[in-house]
């Protein structure tokens, strides 16, 4: 029992085959193409209005040469929303819970952001390191610190990432486990905790939303800082 | 794991799709996920046929009974099962797939009516809400687009006036040309009296010169005249002559003075 409540988060193969490359490729078809007309349907008229307004409101801070990000930063989004989301669906599994998915994607995009800093303006990068009005007495201390702080980033949004939804689905899984069992012997308890469940869902929800937002919304700040 | 047999399977066709061209009205009937195999086999532009005009979005979109299942479903069984068939079918399905355990009921089940009731109220609350706004967004660009027809409409239209306007200042035009030729005849009448005037003036100054310089030649003449014959009379009077005259000149003084003195006496 103890073992199959992990078994969800296991990346699925198939004679063989790794599934995951289907469970990452698929959700794609879900979402629609812009057409060439000017007037669409209700689908693509609010697709494009979302990814248009959340462009332009995670680009505001940044100049311009961070807007080169933004295909790429809007398309993560909508990756990363639909995959969370669709994970909510029973039997659906969410490669956002594995590790190396979230590190696959956090890494080199903070790395990117650093070296792009380093590169351009390396006086300005560096200068992250310190904030400014700092006792003079801390600033070794501080340097460490804040240079551990940017090394553990990546790390950072990776795991947080995984966490949130791994322990989510757990939850969902131990909580929804436990209705079932109660539900021939207590049925009154069983009751109570389907309605925390049904709470628990609508958190899950929300968390799948914010959690790919919080997720491009760091990058863009790494991005700020360094562009 | 029947469902990832048919993701597989689906994404297998779709690859498929790459390499041939397969018509969207094929790809249509293919089943639950056909519409999503349309947009996979957007194909390569093999001829130069034109795009445009974009036929017609249909009125509404597909027609669902409760939510998901489609309405051509229901189309399909009318003729064979009545209006109960696709739920005896559903029903039947459902308790096949139980009591064969095909589909066990464990805690997925449950977590599925817990996703399903948060989706369902979620759609039913903010669906027609989400509807308007998409509704209003194309509303939006129609309305923009209107707007500048209209603003366009409107300056051509006061183009229109204003070149009728123009014409009917045109036509006026005859009468101007009248004015402006009287104003240069009368110009030029002026001007030809002023010359005419300068002439006259001229030439009576021509001739007012010719009478002074006679006149002069008159006078000089009358001049000269009187003082030669004045100068041959004094010229003439001889000494002795003027010596008589002198003598006679005192005598009649003496008898004036004479005659006076006795008449003042």
């Amino acid at each position: 029992m103890t073992l199959s409540l992990f078994d969800q988060f296991s990346s699925p193969s198939f004679l063989g085959i790794p599934m995951i490359l289907m469970a990452l490729a698929l959700p794609w078809l879900l979402i629609p193409t812009p057409t060439s007309r000017w007037l669409s349907n209700r689908v693509v008229s609010l697709q494009g209005w979302f990814i248009a307004r959340f462009t332009n409101q995670l680009f505001l801070p940044l100049n311009v040469g961070g807007h080169k990000w933004a295909p790429l930063l809007a398309s993560l989004m909508m990756f990363l929303l639909t995959l969370n989301m669709l994970g909510l669906m029973p039997y659906i599994f969410t490669p956002t819970t594995q590790l190396s998915l979230n590190l696959g994607l956090a890494v080199p995009l903070w790395l990117a952001t650093v070296l792009i800093g380093m590169r351009n303006q390396p006086t300005h990068a560096l200068g992250h390191f310190l904030p400014e009005g700092t006792p003079t007495t801390l600033i070794p201390i501080l340097i460490i610190i804040e240079t551990i702080s940017l090394f553990i980033r990546p790390l950072a949004l990776g795991v947080r990432l995984t966490a949130n939804l791994t322990a989510g689905h757990l939850l969902i899984h131990l909580i929804s486990s436990a209705v079932f069992v109660l539900m021939p012997m207590m049925p009154a308890v069983a009751i109570l905790t389907a309605v925390l469940l049904l709470l628990l869902t609508m958190l899950e929800v929300a968390v799948a939303m914010i959690q790919a937002y919080v997720f491009i919304l760091l990058l863009s700040l790494y991005l700020q800082e360094n562009v | 794991m029947g469902l990832r047999l048919l993701i597989f399977a689906c994404c297998y066709l779709k690859l498929m799709t790459f390499s041939f061209y397969i018509p969207a009205n094929a790809l249509k009937s293919k089943g639950p996920i056909g519409a999503g195999l349309v947009q996979a086999s957007h194909s390569l532009h093999t001829s130069s046929k034109s795009l445009a005009p974009v036929p017609a979005l249909p009125e509404k979109g597909g027609q669902v009974r409760h939510g998901i299942i489609p309405e051509e479903l229901f189309q399909l069984l009318y003729p064979k099962t009545g209006v109960t068939g696709p739920y005896m079918l559903g029903t039947g399905l459902l308790c096949y797939l139980l009591s064969k355990e095909i589909y066990i009921i464990n805690h997925e089940t449950l977590s599925a009516a817990s996703i399903g009731a948060v989706v369902i109220y979620a759609i039913k609350k903010f669906g027609p809400s989400v509807a308007a706004f998409a509704d209003k967004l194309n509303e939006e660009k129609v309305l923009n687009a209107q707007a500048v027809k209209d603003v366009a409409l409107v300056g051509l239209s006061q183009a229109i006036e204003e070149e009728k306007k123009e014409q009917w200042r045109a036509e006026g035009r005859s009468m101007l040309f009248d004015a402006k030729r009287n104003n240069v005849a009368m110009l030029l009448e002026t001007n030809f009296r002023e010359r005419i005037h300068m002439v006259t003036n001229e030439v009576k100054k021509r001739l007012d010169y010719q009478i002074a310089v006679q006149n002069l030649n008159r006078q000089m003449e009358q001049e000269h005249m009187v003082n030669w014959v004045e100068k041959s009379v004094v010229g003439s009077i001889t000494p002795l002559q003027e010596k008589e005259s002198i003598a006679k000149c005192i005598s009649d003084l003496k008898a004036l003075a004479r005659a006076k003195a006795s008449l003042a006496v």
